[in-house]
């Protein structure tokens, strides 16, 4: 197990790493555009904006930012037990954060499946537009996340002095960017128009 | 360490419970509060749990600009 620490206070060498804080930089600048161009759009419409994310369930929208919230804990604990080279509590931990972002997606498909019941499809307005692009790609990012989630656990459960620190560093930080673009998502979607 | 960890997770969930009430706040600018809530999470996220409090100045002053502009741009559209 390589756990050499370097020195984050070097300009190169951010928690996770250069390369993947530039990917959660244009991940937030591309989701940040995405939803300006909602907040200009709701401008337009405004009524539109307000009936249709009446339409929504903020209740939903609260409990998936609780889940994803507590799976970035949990993801925190994991790297924090690697450190300390607490194997099976950090091996625990990655699984109590996997369990996280498989909660926000069964969430988001119960929700999903209840707005397609409804008819509010991708073409029923300019909100429903958005809200299933922007949070669609988001889910992408969630699938994507558990992936490179499910890769670190199984590394760490076959033979842990394999698995370098910075990898599962980075790992972490595409799962806390995960949970940093979704807090930017929830306000805008469920609540502002 | 480990109670930095819950400490910031007890805020970030408070903040979100907050969130959900100041939207029900019969008031003008109710988005003013949500986004400095969302500002305040994505903070709570990204110096704590991703560990940016311990990154080059660079890093801290690129995220809290970055997140400044876009509740500043959406707020004034």
């Amino acid at each position: 197990m390589e756990t050499n620490t370097v020195d984050s206070k070097n300009i190169y060498y951010p928690p996770g790493g250069i390369l993947m804080w530039i990917i959660i930089f244009l991940e937030l600048i591309t989701f940040g555009i995405a939803l300006v161009f909602m907040a200009v759009s709701a401008r337009e419409e405004p009524e539109t904006f307000h009936a249709s994310k009446m339409l929504l369930n903020s209740t939903y929208g609260a409990i998936n930012t609780i889940f994803l919230l507590t799976s970035g804990f949990f993801m925190a604990k994991t790297v924090q037990f690697f450190k300390e080279q607490k194997i099976s509590k950090a091996s625990f931990f990655l699984k109590l954060t996997m369990l996280g972002g498989i909660l926000f997606l069964a969430l988001k498909g119960y929700e999903y499946d209840d707005k397609i019941r409804d008819g509010l499809t991708l073409s029923f307005n300019t909100f429903f537009a958005y809200y299933w692009m922007l949070t669609l790609f988001h889910l992408i990012h969630v699938v994507v996340g558990l992936i490179i989630l499910g890769t670190i656990q199984r590394s760490m459960a076959k033979d842990h002095k394999k698995l370098k620190l910075e990898d599962l560093e980075a790992s972490a930080a595409f799962w806390h960017m995960c949970d940093l673009i979704w807090l930017l998502l929830f306000p805008m979607v469920y609540l502002i128009f | 360490m480990k109670n930095t960890f819950l400490t910031t997770w007890a805020f970030l969930v408070f903040f979100t419970l907050m969130t959900v009430f100041v939207v029900d706040i019969p008031f003008q600018y109710t988005a003013v509060p949500i986004l400095g809530l969302a500002f305040l999470k994505c903070i709570g996220v990204a110096f704590y749990f991703m560990e940016l409090k311990k990154a080059n100045l660079f890093w801290k002053v690129s995220l809290v600009l970055f997140l400044l502009v876009f509740i500043a741009v959406v707020l004034m559209v």
